[in-house]
């Protein structure tokens, strides 16, 4: 994943202790799985050992020691080769949604499927309504917007193809079980 | 509580049935989506709970009170009153300016011209629109023109809004800022809302979703066997 | 392109297309008629015999009869067709929309820019064409059919002459020809492209009032006829033969456009004023429309418009006529011929005028019941939000009526004054010097006493402004307003149907 390089990221606005990133991080990417203080810096300890951030010193305020970490150049060379580089666009489909509905009418006949199919398609609209209540919220951030925005468009992007196969369920598995 | 009902809808057009009894309630302040692949019959839907359009069987109650067997002149006055209306485009009087466009509804009510200059601005200011306040819908974007319509809809403070496909013809940022605005002032107002669309998307701006499929309500959630025949727009 | 596709290209159209080469069509066959049977006027022989105002007996009207009166009957039947082709330049205005979008689509196809327009021309060209093939048709029929001698085997219609065959063709294809031409003029300011049509020339800015220059030009023309003779006459010259028609034409011409153009100004102008104080959505939509599109008030009415001026000219000339009979009766004195003659060919001429106003009234019907379809979206939508129908008829009616009676006012003053100036009345006080003697039948018998008892009177007769002839004319043509108000707010049900909304 590429929690390394939103690290240096955020070093690259300033040195930070590792809870500070932390925080940083759960409130740049709201729907993101929250980070864990030991990942973090199980993280900052390798990117240290490779160069790319370094130590610059100690602080201590009512509570454990706390080392904050800056980025080095060639820390921020690495994040600059990563934010350059294009991302493959998806080249095989590996959703675990897209394997369950084949297999379901592998071993299943095609009301198995289709029942699997329309409970997906509940489960989608109601998680594509809350995010949309959360994005329409009068207390939204852009930040929440945006983030509640890139799991919505997935969102509708599985819901039309749950809709679509739902009508083509039947042809499909006359086609599986000629 | 309920403020608007279908009951068993009927309407066709000639010999082609576009809904065959259709239920539905609209309780106060409840946005409603209305969903369907083309030629569902949703349209057709809207523009019978609006009053636009008379059943050939069923009844449309508005509080209690049968409006489907109102005369033509009694529904344009509920229309005017008590309900607002936004379709996907064209809805804009060409030659008029977005504030007379606005304002027009309460002329027609005995609005003085002044007073619903003011409140047309107000309104227009509330949908950041404020800029096009004398400006004609040919100069404006796409996006603007449907937040004229949307203010010219919400103006006289409607008790529902009917909304067909109200982002159909928008980009998706500029759609979906109409569409936040319009049900951001819904809830304010505890105005029920009428969503007509195509898009699950847009649909989940809704509180409940209501499917149809040939002009009945889909009950079995999603399947319907029929071949591939989709949301071609 | 083949010849074969141009022409199905040019003849594939929905049903406005349809309407629009029809009513091309019908105004080429009108225009044709005219234009024929004036050529026909024109046709007649003199007598043989040396002598150039010999008449010719066979015909039982004076107006053909007389050689003196042919140029003028000729003149009068050309005249006729101004409103004729008001209407024709109509028409080409007709479905525009529609039209523009096929071309357009023609474009997307593939066409090239100089296609499509010879798409548009070759469909102007082949309605003319068949309109004036139709005409033809018609002249000759009616040439067999009418040829009916009376009793004294005098003819009622110049049906024994025709005119040179190369003078037939001239007209048969000569008015297409123009009419094409007329539509390459008209398309060389509109650029297709693939996505629509773009006018080069936006004409956003409110007109001038310099419209009223091209009246007073015209009036002037005509006010010029008579010291312009007089002139000639004061120094015994023979004025030039073109002299007469030429000012007859030009002003004619330029008054009409003058009123035609005239009307975007008061459009306009009553659009800006209903504006101010308009306190009602009916009357705020119609005050609207007119400032935003002034010139569709000149559109619209351009052939009424014509045809009213033909009408008040006709009230002029007869009020002159009346009056210089009434002097005749007084006097004894002043033109020659019987009344009946004046009269009659004033009757004709109101005929015709009649014939003009209802031509005039189809063509208004069609421009109106276009300009709702081109807005039936809108309607319809209003509507939906509850707007009531009849608002939105009250708001025609103020579109159709705000320019119009001021519109009406103005062409039947400058009709009057035009057929004040061909007769040289109204503005000049007529008379002749008369002796009176009223001493009684003795005195006045008596060579000797009579000189003593008798004196000179001058007696003139002024006459009238015909007001009640004047708002005859006018009424009818706010009557065929008031009828194409009618017939839009019907055709206003179907376009505020709820189809309309349906996002397509």
């Amino acid at each position: 994943m590429s929690t390394t390089h939103v690290l240096l990221g955020l070093l690259a606005a300033g040195n930070r202790h590792g809870y500070d990133l932390k925080r940083a991080h759960d409130t740049r990417l709201p729907r993101a799985r929250p980070l864990a203080f030991g990942q973090v810096y199980a993280t900052l300890g390798r990117l240290a050992r490779d160069g790319l951030v370094v130590a610059t010193g100690q602080e201590r305020e009512s509570g454990p020691d706390r080392t904050a970490y800056a980025l080095t150049g060639r820390g921020r060379e690495e994040l600059d080769a990563w934010l350059a580089a294009v991302e493959p666009p998806a080249p095989y489909v590996t959703s675990t949604l897209f394997a369950k509905v084949v297999v379901a009418l592998l071993v299943a006949d095609v009301d198995t499927a289709r029942a699997y199919l329309v409970a997906q398609a509940r489960a989608h609209t109601d998680r594509l309504r809350e995010l949309t209540a959360i994005k329409t919220a009068p207390t939204a951030t852009l930040d929440d917007v945006v983030a509640a925005d890139y799991a919505i468009v997935h969102l509708d992007a599985d819901l039309r193809w749950l809709r679509t196969t739902l009508d083509r369920v039947a042809d499909w598995h006359r086609e599986v079980h000629p | 509580m309920t403020q608007l009902a279908a009951r068993g809808v009927v309407k066709a057009y000639g010999p082609t049935p576009a809904l065959r009894g259709v239920t539905l309630d609209v309780a106060e302040g409840e946005i409603v989506a209305v969903t369907g692949p083309s030629g569902c019959g949703k349209s057709t839907l809207l523009h019978c709970l609006a009053g636009i359009l008379r059943p050939d069987a069923g009844q449309v109650t508005w509080r209690g009170e049968r409006i489907d067997t109102w005369s033509e002149a009694a529904r344009s006055k509920l229309r005017r009153t008590e309900f607002g209306v936004l379709f996907q485009f064209g809805q804009l009087v060409a030659e008029l300016t977005a504030a007379e466009n606005v304002a027009l509804p309460l002329l027609l009510a005995g609005t003085g011209r002044r007073e619903a200059r003011a409140a047309a601005l107000g309104w227009l200011e509330r949908l950041d629109v404020a800029d096009v306040a004398d400006v004609r819908p040919g100069r404006m974007s796409g996006g603007q023109q449907q937040r004229c319509a949307l203010a010219r809809a919400l103006v006289t403070e409607p008790r529902v809004l009917f909304a067909d496909e109200p982002t159909g013809a928008l980009d998706t940022l500029t759609g979906e800022q109409v569409l936040t605005h319009l049900v951001r002032l819904a809830r304010q107002q505890h105005t029920s809302v009428v969503l007509v669309t195509h898009e699950p998307r847009i649909a989940a701006y809704a509180d409940r979703e209501v499917m149809l499929r040939d002009g009945v309500v889909d009950t079995t959630g999603l399947g319907l066997e029929r071949p591939f025949a989709g949301e071609r727009r | 392109m083949r010849p074969a596709t141009l022409l199905r290209l040019a003849l594939a159209g929905s049903r406005t297309d349809v309407v629009r080469v029809v009513l091309t069509t019908l105004s080429a066959t009108l225009a044709t008629l005219a234009g024929l049977a004036a050529l026909t006027v024109l046709a007649i022989p003199t007598p043989p015999g040396g002598d150039p105002y010999a008449r010719s007996e066979q015909y039982a009207s004076a107006l053909l009869r007389e050689p003196g009166l042919r140029g003028g009957t000729a003149f009068a039947l050309l005249l006729l067709t101004v409103p004729v082709l008001a209407l024709a330049g109509q028409c080409a205005r007709l479905g525009a929309p529609a039209r523009d979008r096929r071309l357009a689509a023609l474009r997307l196809a593939g066409a090239t820019p100089g296609q499509v327009t010879r798409v548009a021309i070759a469909e102007t060209g082949l309605a003319g064409l068949l309109g004036t093939l139709v005409g033809l048709a018609v002249y000759l029929g009616g040439r067999a059919l009418l040829h009916r001698p009376d009793a004294r085997g005098r003819l009622p219609l110049p049906t024994d002459v025709l005119p040179s065959t190369p003078v037939i063709l001239a007209v048969v294809l000569g008015l297409p020809l123009v009419a094409a031409l007329a539509s390459a003029l008209l398309l060389r300011r509109v650029s297709t492209t693939p996505f629509g049509v773009v006018r080069r020339a936006a004409r956003e800015r409110p007109p001038g009032p310099w419209a009223g220059v091209l009246i007073l030009g015209g009036l002037a023309a005509f006010a010029a006829i008579d010291p312009v003779q007089d002139w000639y006459r004061d120094r015994h010259q023979e004025q030039p033969a073109l002299l007469l028609p030429a000012l007859l034409l030009a002003g004619g011409l330029a008054a009409t456009l003058g009123v035609v153009i005239g009307t975007g100004w008061l459009s306009y102008t009553a659009g800006r004023l209903l504006h101010r104080s308009a306190r009602r959505p009916d009357t705020l939509l119609a005050a609207r429309r007119l400032t935003a599109d002034p010139w569709a008030g000149s559109r619209t009415f351009a052939a009424l418009l014509a045809a009213v001026i033909v009408g008040g000219g006709a009230v002029g000339v007869r009020a002159n006529i009346s009056a210089e009979l009434e002097l005749r009766r007084l006097t004894g004195a002043g033109i020659a011929g019987d009344d009946n003659f004046y009269l009659g060919t004033l009757d004709l001429v109101d005929l015709a005028v009649g014939v003009a106003l209802l031509i005039a009234g189809g063509g208004l019907v069609v421009a109106l019941v276009e300009q709702i379809a081109a807005r039936r979206r809108a309607y319809a939508a209003l509507v939906a939000t509850g707007v009531p129908r009849a608002t939105i008829g009250r708001s025609i009616a103020w579109q159709a009526f705000a320019p119009a009676v001021p519109a009406v006012a103005v062409a039947l003053t400058v009709g009057l004054l035009l057929g004040w100036g061909v007769t040289g009345g109204g503005t000049r006080p007529g008379g002749y010097a008369q002796e009176i003697c009223d001493a009684g039948a003795q005195l006045c018998g008596d060579p000797a006493t009579r000189a003593a008892y008798t004196r000179t009177e001058w007696v003139s007769v002024t006459p009238d402004v015909p007001l009640a002839q004047l708002a005859g004319v006018g009424a009818g043509a706010l009557a065929a307003v008031l009828v194409t108000v009618g017939v839009g707010l019907l055709f206003l049900r179907a376009s505020t149907a709820v189809e309309e909304l349906r996002a397509g």
